[in-house]
């Protein structure tokens, strides 16, 4: 009895499984796969290594003062948290998820930021394109003192000051 | 405490407890809010108070031990006492010195205390008195005696040396292992059955393989309060947005703030879809063990229609990054609204069709029908929750008895069976389902309009500061398993402590009843009917050796935990 009602479930059911991955899966469009950093935008900020839940996202200093943003999709959760939190709109979510691999290093991708250097003292200032976006917006006078770090900056406007009034340094 | 010595007396039950507590037991206000009231009572009460409590009405949610050495050189055990009928919470606390760490045992007054007690023991170092069988409960044999995880001087990252120890685990000469694995629900646990002929006379259960120190690791430096719910919802892999709603609710509590209506519509409605998913998926694996896989098969494919708009409404089939404090992250539009209703429609009718097929299978009926029987009276005992509790006549449903997020929006039935066995709780998951999808669609009906993040939060403002430290919040959840329960302790920017009290941390002690006396041949499915997540429990055991055989047969050195009925 009841296997003829399982048989009319089963005929009317059909076939259900995908032959993937001869087929394509089933993705719906809210799905959230791997997320993608785009380096002409990407300041190396950091904000989005504060937020990321599992520490996926990791903001390195290299020896040679280069800064690097690590992103490494083994330990991602792909929650899309740091896309939301981005303050360049650097970070797309992607619906992208056939991401196994047999070594770990090609689960991470990085962003390289060079860095502005003082001229002076030669200190790390930031990620050069954050400098330049930054200068970018602020322009005028200021602009042309982008690669002095504040204490240089400083000194340098006091120089200029007491040289306009003057008064030897 | 901010509100200090403050209650609210337009609930007289409530000022009734606590007039009873505070002039009769000596104990004084320490925290209150809407439906919750924290209590501390001296020590040497509170075995009267848990007693006057566990009589008048109360069930045991959990209780939680926390090293506030750095606070007042204490140490603090709260129980968590539930009146369900009330709907409010009733927390005792009660100190012991860093230098005189023991609290009285109540487990003789109230039996669902036996794991919490256990569990105070070993992660926090507080002794109990008056405790016939003490025993370890989560840490591992290995772990040395003196370090207690929970303690405040244990880094959250820190493994001790195993030390040698003569392993507490004797296994009986006539006990029939099942596990490590458990066979069909792929998870870690340990069932020792002691068996005469083919009758199961007792049971002995070792879990907490997979205590991955979660709530730790949610006081350490490495959370806040903004990635915590991320954190919560990976506690379990089928209930997870419970968890993480549950975690959530407590530290929207603590700060202060309730979500806009949209958002806490959009929350209950994801819920429901996880029960849904949740009954679907024990329905399948209840009709594999008994070796109907064709039945299970077609379960699963009934269920598969809901993984989809999971992944479609949160962004994810499970795990679904939905929640933060002060709101949801993704909207349900027209569109959305729509496909939901549409899927639903269509799971409903698919799955009264298999329901009705499945449940009048002769085979299954056999099977079921007077197994794994748990009376009332255990099950009151015990505390039990969920579909565990409403097949043996209990009536308890957080969704009912503590009306939270938009569940009084939606009228619904709870589905009550009095017989207790195995075919009762698959009738009462069966009931659930159709219940949910009516909630579902009655709040698709109603949803409001508005905002769905509260304007104090978003992705990007830190909620940290709106979370002050020195805040209590109690939570509790009606998962698909039964009640879920979050205590929070607040501390600077991240939770001082964080208890999560899982479902089948309540149900696995109710399993020995159930199996006892009971064919060894159904020993599987009743496990199973518990639903138990394993995982969840173990943020699990032994169940003890009846000692009033001639011969009695130890399993563990120095006892084994009671659950004494
Ligand atoms: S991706 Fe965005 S948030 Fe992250 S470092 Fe770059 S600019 Fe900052
Ligand atoms: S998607 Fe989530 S887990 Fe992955 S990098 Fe972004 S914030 Fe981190």
């Amino acid at each position: 009895m009841s296997i003829m009602k399982l048989l009319s479930i089963a005929a009317k059911a059909k076939v259900v499984t995908r032959r993937y991955p001869f087929e394509p899966p089933v993705v719906t469009e809210g799905f959230r796969g791997k997320i993608e950093v785009d380096p002409k935008l990407c300041w190396g900020c950091g904000v989005c290594t504060r937020i990321c839940p599992p520490n996926a996202l990791t903001l390195k200093k290299r020896e040679d003062g280069t800064l690097v943003l690590s992103y490494f999709m083994g330990r991602c959760i792909f929650c899309g948290m740091c896309a939301e939190v981005c303050p360049r709109g650097a970070i797309t979510v992607t619906k992208e998820f056939e991401l196994a691999s047999l070594t770990a290093e090609d689960l991470v991708r990085d962003v390289k930021h060079d860095v502005v250097r003082c001229r002076i003292c030669g200190r790390v200032i930031g990620p050069t394109v954050e400098i330049r976006e930054a200068t970018k917006s602020v322009g005028g006078a200021e602009a042309k003192y982008y690669d002095l770090c504040p204490e240089c900056r400083k000194l340098v406007v006091a120089r200029g000051i007491m040289t306009k009034v003057g008064v030897r340094p | 405490m901010g509100e200090q010595g403050r209650y609210l007396p337009e609930c007289p039950e409530m000022s009734e407890v606590v007039r009873k507590l505070t002039e009769e037991y000596g104990g004084h206000v320490i925290f209150s809010r809407e439906s919750e009231v924290y209590i501390e009572v001296p020590r040497h009460e509170l075995k009267d108070v848990a007693k006057y409590l566990y009589s008048s009405g109360a069930f045991l949610k959990t209780c939680a031990a926390v090293d506030e050495r750095p606070l007042n050189r204490s140490f603090a055990l709260y129980h968590i006492f539930g009146m369900d009928s009330k709907g409010y919470d009733v927390i005792v606390k009660v100190s012991a010195p860093e230098d005189d760490a023991w609290v009285p045992s109540t487990v003789d007054v109230v039996p669902a205390a036996d794991w919490c007690e256990l569990e105070a023991r070993d992660m926090v170092g507080i002794e109990l008195k008056g405790r016939r069988l003490v025993r370890r409960l989560v840490l591992p044999e290995d772990w040395p005696e003196d370090i207690h995880p929970l303690r405040k001087e244990v880094p959250h990252d820190f493994r001790p040396p195993s030390v040698k120890a003569e392993s507490e685990f004797r296994p009986p000469e006539r006990g029939i292992p099942i596990g490590p694995y458990h066979p069909v629900l792929h998870e870690p646990e340990y069932f020792e059955l002691l068996v005469e002929g083919e009758t199961v006379v007792d049971v002995y259960y070792r879990g907490f393989h997979v205590h991955r120190g979660i709530e730790k690791l949610g006081e350490s430096p490495r959370f806040t309060y903004q990635k915590i719910p991320f954190l919560a919802e990976r506690i379990c892999g089928i209930c997870g947005f419970v968890h993480s709603t549950c975690a959530i609710m407590a530290m929207e509590k603590a700060a202060g703030i309730r979500p806009p209506e949209r958002a806490e519509f959009i929350r209950t409605i994801v819920l429901e879809l996880e029960r849904i998913h949740s009954h679907l998926l024990w329905v399948g694996v209840a009709a594999h063990v008994l070796g109907y896989d064709a039945g299970f098969m077609h379960t699963w494919r009934v269920r598969e229609p809901v993984m989809i708009l999971s992944e479609l409404i949160t962004g994810s089939r499970k795990t679904y990054g939905l929640n933060l404090v002060g709101g949801v992250r993704r909207d349900i539009d027209k569109d959305k609204m729509e496909k939901i209703m549409k899927t639903l429609d269509r799971v409903e009718k698919e799955f009264k069709e298999l329901a009705n097929l499945l449940v009048s299978v002769p085979q299954i009926r056999r099977r079921a029908q007077g197994t794994g029987v748990l009376t009332r009276s255990e099950a009151r005992a015990l505390s039990v929750v969920g579909p565990v509790a409403r097949a043996s006549g209990l009536y308890r449903d957080v969704r009912k008895d503590y009306p939270y997020l938009a569940y009084k929006e939606a009228s619904f039935k709870v589905p009550l069976y009095t017989e207790g066995d195995n075919l009762a709780r698959v009738l009462v998951r069966v009931e659930e389902v159709f219940e949910s999808i009516s909630i579902i669609k009655q709040l698709l009906d109603k949803l409001p309009g508005g905002p769905i993040m509260h304007e104090k939060c978003s992705a990007i403002i830190p909620v940290d500061e709106l979370i002050p430290p020195g805040k209590y919040a109690v939570a509790a959840i009606e998962a698909p398993r039964g009640e879920d329960v979050h205590f929070l302790m607040t501390g600077e920017g991240r939770p001082y402590r964080w208890r999560v009290r899982a479902p089948t941390y309540q149900n696995i002690p109710a399993l020995r009843p159930m199996l006892r006396g009971d064919p060894l041949a159904d020993a599987p499915l009743t496990i199973a009917s518990i639903d138990p997540c394993f995982s969840c429990t173990d943020r699990a055991l032994v169940i003890d050796v009846r000692t009033g055989r001639a011969r009695t047969i130890k399993l563990w050195d120095g006892g084994v935990g009671t659950c004494r009925l």
